[in-house]
């Protein structure tokens, strides 16, 4: 009602007034309107020029980021990438760049942190766990290293994951290695190896962490894969008659000893790889004409038991000799060798395949209990000691 | 801070408009709905401009550090001694000589606008604001964007009201609107913006204005976002508590947080009156100074205190600093950012404030993920609860610290933490420190503006508060004069109530009942002799001054219940009124 008289009210001047005041208000919202419109232009062109000036300075930092990082100088890189990143917060290969960065100055502390908190934000980045698992190495913390590599293998990763997750499986194993748990390191291996492609140089890598975890038979079944490759590699050569060789498979062991000293890259190698490889060739070659294998002929059989015979008994007289008070096994063993004839003729020996195998079985029992009660032997003591670590295995092929 | 007479102010206005304006009386007669309806419209306008501001002037500040500091400024640098050096000279001339409004961080000046000025903020001081913190925080000054944006958003607000001839109670509400905006935008959070408003400017929740604060600032934000995206100033890691025995660590860093505010407080209590009160002259080179001091502090180590520091927030945030060092520059910020402030360097405390409070949120959140990492959670979430409770500690604004990290980090997850660690900071603050920092700087600046502390816990009177029971004679309205008049005379009573059929009361004097009885017969119902007119509907939890202007009509006034209709609770008079307030 009130504003009914008011409007009733007005005056034609005022009415007039009202209608003036209208008009200027909408002149004057209009007015705000364009004011917006040229502002929000102005704001647009600073904005763009702005955003494109940090895209650059982005890229320029990390550039300068990397080739220090690559370089070989880590203080430098922190600085350019912690620029870099400040033009472009958001990019996580950056970040994680920076992380590396900090890890490889030694400032391993900050790191961590910085991986951490982008753990945090990524809780399954197999990249980011990979490094969290080296600082946690390089710090000691074997549980937390064994963690993190463990939620590499299981986290995500971009791309090649296939290929990175047995980067990481791998140098878990050799990380394993180091710490003497062969066990867990060969079953990483293991599965590596059944996992990788037909490439040899993932073979050749895998097959050398065996040999290192200490997994001699798989290591050669490897480097035998690797063998198939053509051009043969030296490596696969020498890999493979490390491994015959360590498993007491003597006769396989000359063969790759005698491929691998012919191979035309051998005379490449330092002289001291050289003479160990002529060294397990020529232990081979002995070895192999002290073995009284089943291959031979019984007179040739008798004469190499009854060789060995003279050997170990030698090296227990010389044993015995050293020791004033005779251990028990000592003297058990000088008690056997006691029960035998005094003297065994080749065609007695060659008779009774009995005596020849109780003979041989002395044999390796003299070698091994004189290697444990007077210390390593040498020369053809020392041959006998490896073939009776494995006599079965000695041309096992 | 630069005080302009109003009366100056005014006659500056209307020599700059040759129209005659109409005046407030004829504006209310002839479109009294006007000032209404363009309040909210205009709301939005200066929620869109001053958004367009804020990220013109936040990129003015960049391009200022690019091309004056460098694009990776690093300890060691000259430039990072000249430049702040030489920008302080700059700055402070242009502060003196041309926009003394500018001085300061622009909180207190946009209160001042409020309470002083009728909402009056010149466009010279918006320019100058812009111009010369721009120049200061892209120089390397310790200092922060997000102040000088408040008052350049009430500044914008101030301009576009006056433009428009509202009258001068609109005029001033629109100083907090434009206030709100200009802060929501900086931030890029507009309720912690609309809190800080509300809790350090306004200093109570009104209605009147909350929805107009809240379509700016929305306003604002939303054109902020158009430009740099939703994430807020810095980017949040995922937040979250892992542990309950984590809250011990917060409660560490709400303890730690209260002890850094009081010395930031105390450090700035004392240089800033010190260095005010040296000669005239020495304010041309002050700014110089600090900024050669604080020049001095990147140069030396520590470059990351210079600016406002938001990408060493975002690193520490994201856990690329050790604990040793986060401390450290907590402690550098607080000694570069005294000394800036103190110098009279236009730029604001909250940006520094955060950083601080990141800083030692980090460094404690870092301290325990190395030597606790089963207990920890993220380092962020230690950073953006430290933000939060320097943000409660020095800036005593305890809301808006919640909410601010809250909004922010967009995880209600983490709001028990916060509320504790803010809560012992502000807590401990308060004990050590009565007086609130802005209100230290008011009287520093020789103002007496409203305490918002004072204002937020000052507890608003009722009805409830003054009635008593009824102890004057109630008389049915369907009862006859002759009755009334024997209860009255009984109860030796100068006034009586009248209870009426439908619900409503009447409060009467002996003199109503003597007059009425000369022209009515005795036995006439009570009821047909009163006048058309009732006593006001009072209820006890309405505001106590809401029965003032009642008393001159009615020397007593019923208080009725509201479940029950015609219910009495009892009655006020104005004496009970006057008392109740002089009691309080």
């Amino acid at each position: 009602m009130a504003v009914l008289q008011l409007r009733s009210a007005l005056t034609p001047e005022e009415r007039q007034l009202r209608q003036k005041l209208i008009l200027r208000d909408s002149l004057a919202l209009l007015s705000l309107f364009a004011i917006v419109i040229v502002l929000f232009f102005i704001t647009l062109a600073l904005f763009h020029s702005f955003s494109v000036h940090r895209q650059e300075l982005a890229q320029r930092w990390l550039r300068r980021g990397e080739n220090a990082l690559h370089a070989g100088q880590p203080l430098v890189a922190i600085d350019a990438l912690r620029s870099a990143l400040a033009y472009a917060p958001d990019d996580e290969n950056m970040q994680i760049e920076l992380a590396e960065a900090l890890a490889a100055a030694g400032r391993t502390e900050e790191a961590v942190a910085y991986f951490n908190t982008l753990l945090d934000a990524r809780p399954g980045n197999g990249m980011i766990n990979l490094q969290l698992a080296r600082l946690a190495e390089k710090q000691g913390d074997e549980a937390e290293a064994l963690d993190h590599y463990q939620a590499a293998l299981d986290g995500t990763w971009e791309g090649d994951g296939y290929i990175r997750r047995r980067e990481v499986r791998l140098e878990l194993a050799q990380y394993l290695i180091d710490r003497k748990h062969y066990d867990r390191a060969r079953n990483q291996l293991l599965i590596a190896a059944g996992n990788a492609p037909d490439d040899i140089n993932i073979e050749m890598q895998v097959a050398g962490l065996l040999e290192s975890a200490q997994d001699p038979a798989n290591a050669l079944h490897l480097y035998k894969k690797a063998l198939q490759h053509r051009p043969v590699r030296l490596m696969a050569l020498q890999g493979a008659a490390r491994t015959a060789y360590a498993l007491n498979r003597f006769l396989e062991a000359k063969e790759y000893l005698e491929r691998a000293l012919n191979h035309a890259d051998f005379e490449k190698e330092p002289a001291e790889v050289q003479a160990q490889f002529r060294n397990m060739l020529s232990d081979a070659d002995h070895i192999l004409l002290l073995y009284p294998g089943p291959e031979l002929n019984v007179r040739a059989r008798a004469e190499r038991i009854l060789g060995n015979k003279k050997i170990a008994q030698e090296r227990l007289a010389a044993c015995l000799s050293t020791k004033s008070v005779v251990p028990p096994a000592l003297q058990n063993l000088a008690d056997r060798w006691q029960q035998l004839p005094a003297r065994v003729r080749l065609l007695q020996l060659e008779q009774d395949p009995e005596l020849e195998q109780t003979i041989v079985q002395l044999v390796y029992q003299t070698e091994q209990v004189t290697s444990q009660q007077c210390g390593s032997p040498t020369g053809d003591d020392a041959l006998l000691l490896k073939i009776a670590q494995a006599p079965e295995a000695v041309e096992q092929q | 801070m630069s005080v302009q007479p109003m009366q100056e102010t005014v006659a500056r206005i209307s020599k700059r408009t040759p129209q005659r304006l109409l005046t407030q009386a004829e504006l209310e007669k002839i479109a009294p709905t006007r000032d209404e309806r363009l309040f909210l419209v205009l709301s939005i306008f200066i929620g869109v401009l001053s958004g367009l501001l804020v990220v013109s002037f936040r990129i003015a500040i960049e391009w200022i550090k690019i091309l004056t500091l460098g694009s990776a400024p690093h300890a060691g640098q000259f430039r990072l001694l000249l430049v702040p050096a030489v920008a302080g000279l700059f700055v402070a001339a242009l502060v003196q000589l041309f926009f003394p409004g500018a001085r300061g961080s622009g909180v207190n000046q946009t209160k001042a606008a409020l309470y002083i000025y009728n909402g009056y903020i010149s466009f010279k001081t918006v320019i100058g604001k812009f111009v010369t913190a721009a120049l200061a925080i892209g120089c390397g000054h310790s200092l922060g964007p997000e102040d000088p944006s408040l008052q350049i958003g009430a500044g914008v607000a101030s301009m576009v009201a006056r433009r428009l001839n509202l009258s001068r109670q609109r005029l001033r509400l629109f100083a907090p609107i434009g206030a709100a905006a200009g802060l929501a935008a900086a931030f890029n959070a507009p309720i912690a913006a609309i809190l800080f408003v509300i809790e350090e400017v306004i200093g109570q929740w009104s209605a009147a204005v909350l929805g107009s604060i809240v379509l700016s600032a929305i306003s604002s934000v939303v054109v902020a976002r158009w430009f740099w995206g939703s994430e807020p100033i810095f980017r949040i890691p995922p937040v979250t508590l892992r542990d309950p025995r984590e809250l011990i660590a917060y409660a560490v860093l709400g303890v730690i947080g209260g002890f850094a505010a009081l010395v930031f407080s105390k450090s700035l209590g004392y240089l800033r009156p010190r260095l005010r009160a040296l000669p005239h002259w020495t304010h041309y080179c002050q700014s110089g100074i600090a900024g050669l001091l604080v020049g001095l502090i990147g140069f030396f180590g520590f470059p990351q205190v210079m600016g406002p520091g938001y990408e060493v927030m975002d690193q520490a945030m994201h856990g690329q600093f050790a604990w040793k060092l986060l401390l450290a520059l907590a402690l550098f910020k607080i000694l570069a950012t005294t000394l800036s402030f103190s110098s009279g360097t236009p730029g604001g405390m909250f940006a520094p404030t955060l950083f601080i409070g990141a800083m030692l949120g980090a460094s404690v959140g870092s301290f325990e993920k190395l030597f606790f990492p089963h207990l920890a959670g993220t380092v962020g979430a230690y950073a953006l609860v430290g933000m939060g409770v320097l943000f409660a500690g020095f800036l005593r604004a305890p809301l808006t610290s919640v909410f601010m990290v809250l909004e922010v980090s967009g995880n209600y997850s983490i709001i028990l933490p916060v509320i504790l660690a803010n809560m012992i900071a502000y807590l401990m603050s308060r004990a050590l420190q009565p007086v609130p920092i802005f209100e230290v700087f008011t009287h520093q600046d020789g103002l007496e503006l409203p305490s918002m502390e004072e204002a937020r816990e000052e507890s608003e009177l009722h009805l409830e508060d003054a009635l008593h029971p009824v102890d004057v004679p109630v008389i049915n309205g369907h009862q006859t004069i002759a009755e009334a008049a024997h209860s009255v005379s009984t109860a030796q009573a100068s006034v009586f109530l009248v209870s009426l059929w439908d619900g409503s009361w009447y409060s009467m004097t002996v003199h109503d009942l003597t007059s009425a009885s000369a022209t009515s017969t005795p036995d006439t119902p009570i009821e047909r002799v009163l006048p058309a007119e009732r006593v006001p509907i009072l209820f006890p939890d309405m505001p106590l001054d809401s029965a003032l202007h009642y008393f001159p009509r009615w020397p007593v006034l019923p208080i009725l219940n509201r479940a029950i209709k015609g219910k009495l609770e009892g009655i006020v008079t104005q004496d009970d009124v006057l008392h109740r307030y002089q009691e309080h």
